[in-house]
């Protein structure tokens, strides 16, 4: 071959490295940002990354040009292989080929690689309706899946981790909405429409962190994990995923609390402290339905989904976020093949309506609550549950799932103090069949543990997908 | 205390949802156990002035649950709830009958929709002249009234319908409930082995901030990933407006896996990323905003999206092979009627012993 065609290539590859945009780069930096290609760097194991589509862009009129729009990469984290790929907002709104995410999420699914998508950019432009997302754009999908029917095929398959550090609105935003887990951070924005199409819609002029903030949706549950900055989504990225990776590491001892000796107003928290090794506690949609807790956790290094009341929010009572939460959460630990351990401390069940300018908040149930019921019929992965006090109507159900001949908890155990309406805890193992055993609180660690230590975690996930994680 | 057979009350129903129809009908007064029930069922109807309630609370009239959608349906009396429970499971159980009538207004059909494109019409209308007479059962009327949803039957075939409504205080853009309802009704069709009409016309997915407070970035996907998963084929027909991810929400269309089986057009279709406005505002933003007046201002919006608009039309948008055919609307149930009849009349609902298999559930929400 020509060397003058190995220089040609070679002169066009080395357009679209950041140095070859030294005064963009900067001004990236200076705002506290990264670009695409230095998140990938941050997020893969050195020198494990394969890149994808690495040839530069043209312009119309043949001219090689920085692609910076999008990036894609094949590589590792803690080297079990990934997918990633990185926009950028500088560049095109971050709009680049839906043909080359299709590719990606073609790979994902033949070889069960987990994805990792920075997206932050605009959707397609006016100027070219129907052209896709890009300025580069292929025709048609590259192999089995469109850039919409791949997330919904790999939910349930591959963990989707999506960060949003800027805006994303329309086809970005679709992505992160289709994600498993999605982080971002403050003054990001995630929205269906972005400014300019709120102004010509409805005449509303705003700035994109006012129309779809990520502060906003941390409290509505638009999002699973606020973090300060794109190091730190990263991080958090990577620790979603090591729980996936590494189903069993060293056993770490719990935090010194005394369980024994918890006071009326205790916060769940110290529970949750008191029975996971220590600091392995990584909490989803912490600021969502704060009523309710879900979060990922280790017990004696064995990687666990964990859900929990918060009697000190609305006082433990599932309303219907937190049911929303719940279901998510299950659906998420049976793909995920977590076992589950779910603690209880509950009035009941909540509504929540609109009485002319007022919200009526009743006891009662709607079908985000029943919905719940529906999860855990599904649910494989085993359970054990510990109610800690109170578990009213059809709350505890929600807890647990129905206990029945199908999906029964792999233990319920129950404290001294647990509430089961006119008898006390110790005739509810006599006469009611309602606990397997009544512990004191300081034995639950211990109990949990054995079983746990039954179970074969290291089995791999079942060959076929079960069902598909819901993005609500 | 111990189950009797196989299940428990409410894990039988949950077991049962996706694998046999479960109605729920309310008439009085709901509660405890018995709102769980209610809340359980796919298909719930209650009667005019029943109410639900728990652990003793207040109790909240069925027409609030009906708004949110968390039942499907409210009549006069409980003959009325009974008349709807068998029409409702008459689909299910006769999926094909062979006496039926046309709808009167079946050959006028294009007449509904009026001429001017920026004139709402009563999508109830096109659907109920498209299926047969009086066959459209509608399904949860009252919540996200930007979308329709209905069982019905064409040319004796057993459909699910689902549909924009233009005349809907949204005009017919899908928000959050829109989104949930279209998601759940598609699940439902899938698990009932009905095939699926799908009438278009959206402005796309509902923006602004109230649209984003809702979570519209998390719904969205919903319906999308419920189309990918079912199997039942979906037939659509895009009637005025395709914009943005409105026709995927609709459809599945550019979906590499699961595309309509067929996508019909009429000639009054128009596509693009956003609407014709909305793309032209955009683009003549500048000037627009130097405009003078805002009548001046709209002036040079619409200009440009006139332009556009040729740009899109119908005919142009059948040859670019957006569509699989651009007909007149009156073409619509003979075409339709065409494909169902291809179907093959297998045994629908195999039993457990036959080796049918569930599906998947039907979401509740």
């Amino acid at each position: 071959m020509s060397n003058d065609l190995i220089d040609k290539l070679s002169r066009a590859k080395k357009q679209q490295y950041d140095t070859a945009r030294a005064d963009i780069v900067t001004r990236i930096n200076t705002s506290g940002k990264m670009t695409a290609r230095q998140r990938v760097d941050a997020l893969l194991d050195a020198d494990s990354a394969v890149e994808y589509g690495s040839i530069a862009a043209q312009t119309e009129e043949g001219e090689w040009i920085a692609e910076a729009g999008g990036v894609d990469f094949v590589g590792t984290i803690g080297s079990h292989p990934v997918i990633t790929s990185s926009t950028d907002y500088t560049d095109h709104g971050g709009g680049y080929g839906a043909g080359r995410l299709g590719r990606l999420f073609a790979l994902a699914y033949e070889h069960r690689w987990p994805l990792v998508l920075f997206v932050d950019g605009g959707g397609s432009r006016a100027q070219h309706p129907r052209a896709g997302l890009g300025h580069v754009e292929l025709s048609g999908p590259i192999g089995r899946f469109s850039f919409l029917d791949g997330l919904p095929e790999l939910s349930g398959w591959v963990p989707s981790v999506a960060i949003v550090s800027g805006p994303s609105f329309a086809g970005h935003a679709s992505l992160a909405g289709f994600s498993d887990f999605l982080i971002s951070t403050p003054g990001s924005a995630i929205g269906m429409g972005g400014p300019p199409m709120v102004e010509a819609a409805l005449g509303q002029r705003m700035s994109p962190n006012e129309l779809a903030g990520a502060e906003m949706h941390e409290h509505g549950g638009g999002i699973d994990l606020l973090v300060d900055d794109e190091i730190a989504a990263i991080g958090a990225a990577k620790r979603f995923l090591d729980f996936y990776h590494h189903r069993k590491t060293n056993s770490i001892p719990p935090a010194e609390v005394d369980l024994d000796t918890l006071s009326d107003d205790y916060d769940m928290h110290d529970v949750i402290s008191g029975l996971v090794d220590a600091n392995s506690f990584f909490e989803l949609r912490p600021n969502y339905a704060r009523n309710l807790i879900t979060g990922f956790a280790r017990i004696e290094g064995v990687t666990i989904g964990l859900l929990a009341n918060q009697p000190r929010v609305r006082d433990g009572a599932i309303d219907h976020a937190a049911a929303i939460k719940i279901s998510r959460f299950v659906e998420m630990c049976n793909t995920y093949e977590y076992p589950m351990v779910s603690l209880i401390d509950t009035p009941g069940c909540e509504t929540s309506w609109q009485d002319k300018d007022d919200v009526r908040v009743l006891p009662g149930l709607t079908r985000w609550h029943t919905r719940v019921l529906l999860a855990h019929q599904q649910r494989t992965v085993p359970l054990m549950s510990v109610q800690l006090h109170r578990a009213g109507g059809l709350a505890g159900a929600l807890m647990t799932g129905v206990s029945s001949t199908r999906g029964v908890p792999l233990i319920k155990l129950g404290w001294p103090n647990v509430d089961i309406g006119m008898r006390d805890g110790f005739a509810a193992v006599v006469d009611h069949d309602a606990f397997d055993d009544i512990i004191a609180p300081g034995e639950t660690r211990e109990r949990i543990t054995r079983l746990i230590k039954l179970l074969d975690t290291s089995k791999p996930a079942p060959t076929n997908k079960k069902h598909r994680i819901d993005s609500w | 205390m111990t189950p009797r057979g196989r299940f428990d009350l409410l894990d039988g129903l949950a077991e049962l949802n996706g694998w046999a129809p479960s109605i729920a009908i309310v008439s009085g007064e709901c509660n405890e156990g018995h709102s769980a029930i209610a809340m359980l069922a796919d298909f719930t109807v209650a009667t005019d002035g029943s109410s639900i309630s728990a652990h003793g609370g207040p109790s909240i009239p069925v027409k609030d649950y009906a708004k949110s959608g968390d039942l499907d349906l409210i009549v006069a009396d409980e003959a009325q709830a009974i008349q709807a429970t068998r029409r409702y499971l008459e689909l299910y159980l006769h999926p094909v009958i062979t006496e039926f009538e046309i709808a009167q207004d079946a050959l006028q059909i294009a007449d509904l929709i009026p001429e001017n494109r920026r004139r709402p019409y009563d999508m109830r209308g096109v659907m109920n002249a498209l299926v047969d007479k009086d066959s459209a059962l509608e399904l949860a009327p009252a919540w996200g009234r930007s979308m329709l949803t209905a069982l019905a039957r064409i040319a004796g075939r057993a459909v699910g319908i689902y549909a924009n409504q233009p005349k809907s205080p949204l005009a017919g853009a899908i928000d959050a409930a829109a989104a949930d309802k279209a998601a759940r009704f598609v699940e439902l069709c899938d698990a009932y082995e009905l095939p699926i009409v799908s009438l278009i016309d959206n402005p796309g997915y509902m923006v602004g901030p109230k649209a984003e407070r809702e979570g519209i970035a998390r719904h969205h996907a919903r319906p999308l990933a419920a189309l990918h998963h079912r199997s039942v084929p979906l037939y659509a027909v895009q009637i005025r407006k395709a914009y943005g991810l409105g026709p995927y929400a609709m459809s599945g269309w550019g979906s590499a896996q699961r595309m309509p089986d067929l996508r019909l057009a009429w000639p009054s279709v128009e596509s693009g990323g956003m609407s014709l406005e909305g793309a032209a505002y955009l683009v003549k933003r500048k000037e627009i905003h130097a405009a003078k007046n805002s009548a001046d201002a709209m002036a040079i919006r619409d200009a440009y999206a006139e332009k556009m608009r040729d740009a899109n039309s119908g005919l142009r948008a059948g040859r670019s092979y957006q569509f699989d055919d651009v007909i007149a609307p009156n073409e619509t149930r003979p075409r339709l009627i065409a494909m169902l009849q291809r179907l093959p009349l297998r045994d629908m609902h195999p039993t457990a012993a036959d080796g049918g298999v569930k599906k998947h559930t039907i979401d509740l929400r």
